[in-house]
């Protein structure tokens, strides 16, 4: 970057280390502090402990916005992944303005302001009177719907289109050569897709933040309202912790069923 | 046939989009034309009251302005840092840089809340940074680091760098190095390859690291509350508070404020960087 070749390598070098830190040494203390024995978090920690993890799970508020996060994350994927993997069969060999314009469509909630959709869903569900979960899922799946959309428009677009050609002149219609030929092709972006939106979704805030009631709230906005009105008490780090160790698991699931370059040329 | 078929595709995914994100916005934009009303969502008569309330307001129009403010820092920082360290990572021999771009994926899958209560862990009265200054007698009472508009730049800076990062480097590792070492040939030094050559050719990753930090600056309603507290405000904490004072018309003429802002900056950048000049940058 700069004149000698070796200041600019060693301006990258620090550079990344601080980025690097900055990063990851936030969501690190966070599992630390999950683990202490103490009421307060001191550092470095006195010892380890799973008291505040029990604490987690005995406390009922905690322990069913757990719960309603992963019902909430898996009914929303399979639905935005379905949902997003049909406007991709639809417009993978569709061209003109029409078919960009659909595009657009379908990615548009990748970019648009979440928090506006929230405000405008609860606003519609006041007028149209929605039930609290069906709202929830039906935000989630227009925020999740995009990913599905995007790993299955990849895949679909690599596909050789004579495989599908081949399957209908041999007599099949078009749901079986879908069925038989095109879904086991097009899977990998299929699966990646719902992975993606599963983790958009247990993670969300903007429109959940909105569009969660009494007795219906997700973890993440349990954890919210936890920090504001009860201050930050270590249960909300264990609480934060098993949210991470969830997003591990699927991280390590994805590297293995789809890697991780395929992630990375998605976004 | 043929036609029919993708029809039969398309509706289900074009009735959820319709139904729950395009209505939704146009029924928000037309209900912010409206009066309030203290008995309904909104009254009966039309009005642009709540656009000319909210820019001829010094109160508001302070908040715009702050708003705009800490989303440039937050940006400048993050291409400050974020370049250098894409650079890096783009250097990095394959397996390493898939290695290092999961390491800066990991982070934007745990949610906000959580990354935003790290900070707070860190920041806070008795939290790990103040303990250590007072371990290493370095202060005598703890810093209000917290509640402030620096906690909000550092926490959403950290939060959205990988974005940034991300973004860059992808476009420097798809970067043909022939173009670098054809200009060195010709007796361009470092700092002037580097000007004239690798960064126009990375602007498209600039352009979509650039418009990720800024849109997403503009929604983030949660870590702006935890680390800024009530007297850092933002446009967007504006919005939510008019929502659950249900002042409906208020709030949905400030979203629309808001989504103008998007807009404008996204147009802004399209028009300063073109992404579109350079060749298979296409998404």
């Amino acid at each position: 970057m700069t004149g000698a070749p070796t200041a600019g390598s060693m301006l990258r070098g620090v550079a990344t280390i601080v980025a690097f830190a900055l990063i990851v040494v936030p969501i690190l203390i966070v599992v630390v502090a999950a683990f202490s024995p103490n009421d307060y978090f001191q550092f470095p920690p006195p010892g380890l402990s799973m008291r505040w993890f029990v604490e987690f799970f005995r406390l009922d508020n905690m322990r069913s916005a757990f719960a309603l996060s992963v019902e909430l994350a898996l009914a929303s994927a399979t639905i935005a992944t379905i949902l997003g993997t049909l406007a991709a069969l639809a417009l993978a060999r569709r061209g003109g303005a029409a078919g960009g314009l659909l595009q657009s469509l379908f990615l548009a909630p990748l970019v648009f302001p979440t928090i506006i959709l929230g405000v405008a869903l609860l606003l519609l569900y006041k007028t149209i009177g929605m039930p609290v979960f069906a709202g929830l899922l039906l935000a989630h799946c227009v925020v999740g719907m995009p990913y599905g959309f995007r790993t299955v428009l990849a895949s679909a677009q690599a596909l050789d289109p004579a495989l599908e050609e081949a399957g209908q002149s041999l007599g099949a219609g078009p749901l079986r050569t879908l069925v038989l030929v095109t879904l086991p092709l097009i899977w990998p972006g299929v699966l990646s897709g719902w992975l993606f939106a599963f983790i958009v979704s247990f993670g969300e805030l903007n429109t959940a933040l909105f569009l969660t009631g009494p007795g219906v709230t997700t973890l993440p906005i349990e954890i919210f309202s936890y920090l504001q009105f009860q201050g930050s008490q270590l249960v909300i780090a264990a609480a934060s912790s098993v949210q991470i160790a969830l997003i591990v698991v699927l991280v390590a699931v994805i590297e293995r069923i789809v890697g991780i370059a395929r992630i990375t040329r998605a976004r | 046939m043929k036609s029919a078929w993708t029809w039969f595709l398309l509706a289900p995914p074009l009735a959820l989009a319709l139904a729950f994100f395009v209505v939704p916005v146009a029924y928000l934009f037309w209900v912010s034309l409206h009066a309030a009303s203290p008995s309904e969502l909104y009254g009966a008569s039309l009005t642009l009251r709540h656009y000319t309330d909210v820019l001829g307001d010094p109160f508001y129009l302070a908040i715009v302005r702050r708003t705009v403010g800490i989303a440039a820092v937050i940006l400048g920082l993050c291409l400050a840092i974020g370049y250098p360290v894409a650079y890096f990572v783009a250097l990095l021999p394959v397996r390493r840089r898939m290695l290092a771009i999961l390491l800066l994926l990991f982070p934007l899958m745990v949610s906000n809340v959580v990354r935003a209560y790290g900070w707070v862990a860190l920041l806070e009265r008795r939290g790990v940074v103040n303990t250590a200054l007072r371990d290493l007698r370095l202060t005598d009472a703890p810093l209000e680091l917290l509640y402030t508009p620096s906690a909000v730049v550092v926490a959403l800076m950290t939060i959205l760098l990988p974005y940034m990062v991300i973004s860059i480097a992808n476009a420097l590792a798809a970067l043909d190095r022939r173009y670098e070492e054809a200009a060195q040939a010709l007796g361009a030094s470092p700092a002037r390859t580097f000007l004239h050559v690798t960064l126009p050719l990375s602007t498209p990753g600039i352009a979509s690291g650039t418009l990720l930090v800024f849109l997403l600056t503009l929604s983030a309603y949660v870590t702006i509350t935890l680390l800024g507290g009530p007297r850092s405000k933002l446009l967007v904490s504006l919005v939510y508070d008019n929502v659950t004072a249900f002042q409906w018309p208020r709030a949905a003429a400030l979203a629309f404020v808001l989504l103008a802002l998007a807009l404008a900056f996204t147009a802004l950048i399209l028009a300063l960087l073109r992404p579109g000049r350079v060749q298979g940058a296409g998404r």
